[in-house]
């Protein structure tokens, strides 16, 4: 999951960013207004963590001017203002769900995860295909009930084929979407940890289709078809 | 009598002053009149005297005779009340046909040609009014007494038909000026009135300012009424943005606070965390009690719809996310006078609390009427024991502090209701969950 927080408080965007990172979420930090905005213009985010107190701006008038100009990314309202009143004038610009200061950064994970599979169109917060299952709760991945081990870059990988699932997912879309913008990789990295994830998981879960790119397939609907 | 209202005190001062100048002008004026009715009954009596007196002759004989008759008939009818009579010092000499056989006693006292009148009694203990004089005749060797008396019924019957026609005048001129005076102090008070109206439409929160336009006195006076709540105003809105500003400039630490916790070892997470919570807590249930506006709040009619829609269609996102479904109950015409933050407040508040703890369903219910707004939030979640609910009620106490979230929006839904002086009751829903019913006082009428 790639985000952009935009926050100007530097203390509590650097806590955040440790906190996102450990968490195997890619994030993007700005703390104005104006370049998120640029930002949102320019790159690929799956979820925007906005806060509402921004020295060019009111963050719900940025937000508006977004949901005006038809951007339909979700995001989530961040901010130290509680009340409902304030919470509805977050909604009313378009807020996707708000998340009021100080928070865990448990629900904010949790929060983010359910904004981006609600994204996709799933309802149900686990996804499955054949015997692996992604708890998008919690971010933990099982093979046949028993946990996987994988690379924070892999599980990414992974994360956004699942999510996208059954749809195709072309190269640039999972460069622009699964990795920092300046470690953009060569096109081959993406092969090699495609093959690496079909070692760990089986060979038959992720398909290729030559020079359009990949997805997701469910072994066991391949088997009985 | 120091806290009279105005109207009365206008009302009692004009109508004394009726009360009393007008009998006294009828007592003065009937006076005057009586005295002038008397004066012209003498001096037609004493132009009857002189006509007597110039009559009077003796003959040779020395006896007494009128040369020409009064011409009134009056004197000629038996005990009329008209009399004249000549007398001597032996006793009466001559007399008028109507004294019969009575005689007039003469007043004692008068010099010879002096006029004197004064009140006696007649024949048959009849009033009269009597002139006199006492006259030399040269023909005759003692002084003679010539007495004119008329009826004082007469003059008696003239006062008390003009007494009775002062009264009516009088009385009918007094009710007219009451009337007139009470209508005039309405008249004269009622901006005063209208200003308090008004007064009362800005303390019940209905109007934000006294109208201005009145005449020029109390002008003035809503104009620095209006000066003074004002700055209440700004005052309280000061002191809000005051809390706001301090709560919002400790949260931002808090949260960096709170997500650097996940760095401490194990003891010391749960020591900080508990008291990261509590400071949350306190800055959370303080910026919501400065910022809530209370029934004394200026609120013009608002839509309930257009006021909630922006907390429902978020709730709606989150009861979504939660896999509850949200029952909305409420006519969208409704209008009520009540602060729009505080609606949003309370209804957000508690639909935030049912959502968190309902398993599918949460009904949120809405009417107004009657000057009141009546809220209902029913769950299908665990609910409430008895004993929790009566805790939840306890004043001073957050519902529960291991589900601080929840627990601190009631504690600022029940501070709302304390001030809209409400009434909140928790009960069981239908479904088995928490059932929270509010009534408020609004501005509706």
């Amino acid at each position: 999951m790639k985000i952009l927080l935009v926050e100007d408080d530097l203390g509590l965007a650097e806590a955040l960013g440790e906190a996102m990172t450990e968490a195997g979420v890619l994030l993007d930090h700005t703390g104005s207004g104006a370049e998120a905005d640029f930002l949102i213009a320019t790159e690929h985010y799956d979820v925007v963590v906005l806060d509402l107190g921004l020295p060019d701006g009111d963050g719900t008038a940025w937000l508006s001017r977004w949901r005006e100009q038809g951007i339909n990314l979700p995001v989530l309202v961040l901010t130290a203002r509680g009340r409902w009143s304030d919470k509805a004038a977050g909604f009313s610009a378009g807020a996707d769900d708000y998340l009021t200061k100080p928070f865990e950064t448990g629900e904010l994970l949790f929060r983010l995860r359910a904004l981006l599979r609600r994204a996709h169109g799933h309802a149900h917060p686990v996804l499955r295909v054949g015997d692996l299952a992604l708890d998008t709760h919690t971010g933990s991945l099982t093979n046949s009930g028993r946990p996987v081990s994988l690379t924070a870059q892999e599980l990414r990988l992974l994360e956004y084929l699942l999510h996208a699932m059954p749809r195709l997912v072309s190269r640039l879309e999972l460069v622009e979407h699964v990795y920092e913008r300046d470690q953009q990789p060569d096109s081959n990295v993406i092969d090699v940890q495609i093959s690496r994830l079909r070692r760990k998981l089986g060979s038959d879960l992720i398909e290729t289709v030559r020079g359009r790119g990949y997805r997701v397939v469910d072994p066991s609907a391949s088997d009985t078809v | 009598m120091k806290n009279w209202p105005l109207v009365a005190r206008l009302l009692l001062a004009s109508w004394l002053l009726v009360l009393l100048i007008l009998p006294l002008a009828g007592v003065a004026l009937s006076l005057a009149f009586q005295s002038a009715v008397n004066q012209a009954f003498d001096e037609r009596l004493k132009a009857m005297l002189h006509v007597t007196s110039s009559a009077i002759r003796a003959d040779l004989d020395g006896r007494l005779d009128l040369s020409r008759s009064l011409g009134d008939a009056r004197f000629e009818q038996v005990f009329s009340g008209w009399y004249w009579q000549v007398s001597d010092a032996e006793g009466p000499l001559l007399s008028s046909r109507s004294l019969w056989d009575e005689a007039l006693s003469p007043m004692p006292g008068g010099e010879t040609g002096q006029v004197i009148a004064g009140d006696a009694m007649g024949p048959r203990e009849q009033p009269v009014r009597q002139v006199q004089r006492r006259l030399r005749l040269p023909d005759y060797p003692q002084p003679l007494q010539v007495v004119v008396a008329g009826p004082t019924t007469e003059v008696q019957a003239e006062v008390a038909g003009f007494r009775r026609l002062l009264l009516i005048a009088l009385a009918s001129l007094g009710g007219l000026l009451l009337a007139l005076i009470a209508i005039q102090v309405r008249w004269g008070l009622a901006p005063l009135r209208r200003m308090r109206e008004d007064l009362r439409e800005v303390q019940s929160g209905r109007r934000e300012s006294l109208d201005a336009d009145l005449p020029a006195d109390l002008r003035a006076l809503a104009e620095t009424m209006n000066r003074v709540l004002d700055r209440d105003r700004r005052l309280i809105e000061r002191g809000r943005n005051a809390a706001g500003n301090l709560a919002h400039a400790i949260k931002t630490p808090l949260a960096v606070m709170r997500t650097q916790l996940a760095n401490l070892p194990d003891r010391e997470r749960e020591r900080f965390g508990h008291e990261l919570k509590r400071v949350d807590e306190a800055v959370r249930h303080h910026l919501a009690r400065a910022s809530a506006a209370g029934s004394a709040g200026f609120s013009g009619q608002i839509m309930i719809a257009t006021a909630l829609a922006p907390v429902l269609d978020g709730l709606g996102k989150m009861a979504e996310r939660r896999g509850v479904k949200l029952e909305v109950r409420m006519d969208e015409r409704l209008r009520v006078s009540l602060d729009p933050h505080d609606l949003q407040e309370l209804a957000g508040n508690l639909l935030e609390n049912a959502v968190r703890w309902a398993n599918g369903l949460v009904r949120f219910t809405l009417e107004a009427g009657d000057g009141r707004i009546r809220l209902l939030v029913e769950d299908d979640g665990p609910g409430m024991s008895e004993a929790q609910r009566r805790a939840a009620m306890d004043r001073g106490k957050l519902v529960d502090s291991e589900r601080s979230q929840s627990g601190l929006g009631m504690s600022i839904v029940r501070e709302l209701v304390d001030l809209y002086a409400g009434e909140m009751q928790l009960g069981v829903s239908a479904e088995g969950g928490l059932s929270v019913r509010i009534e408020l006082q609004t501005g509706t009428g």
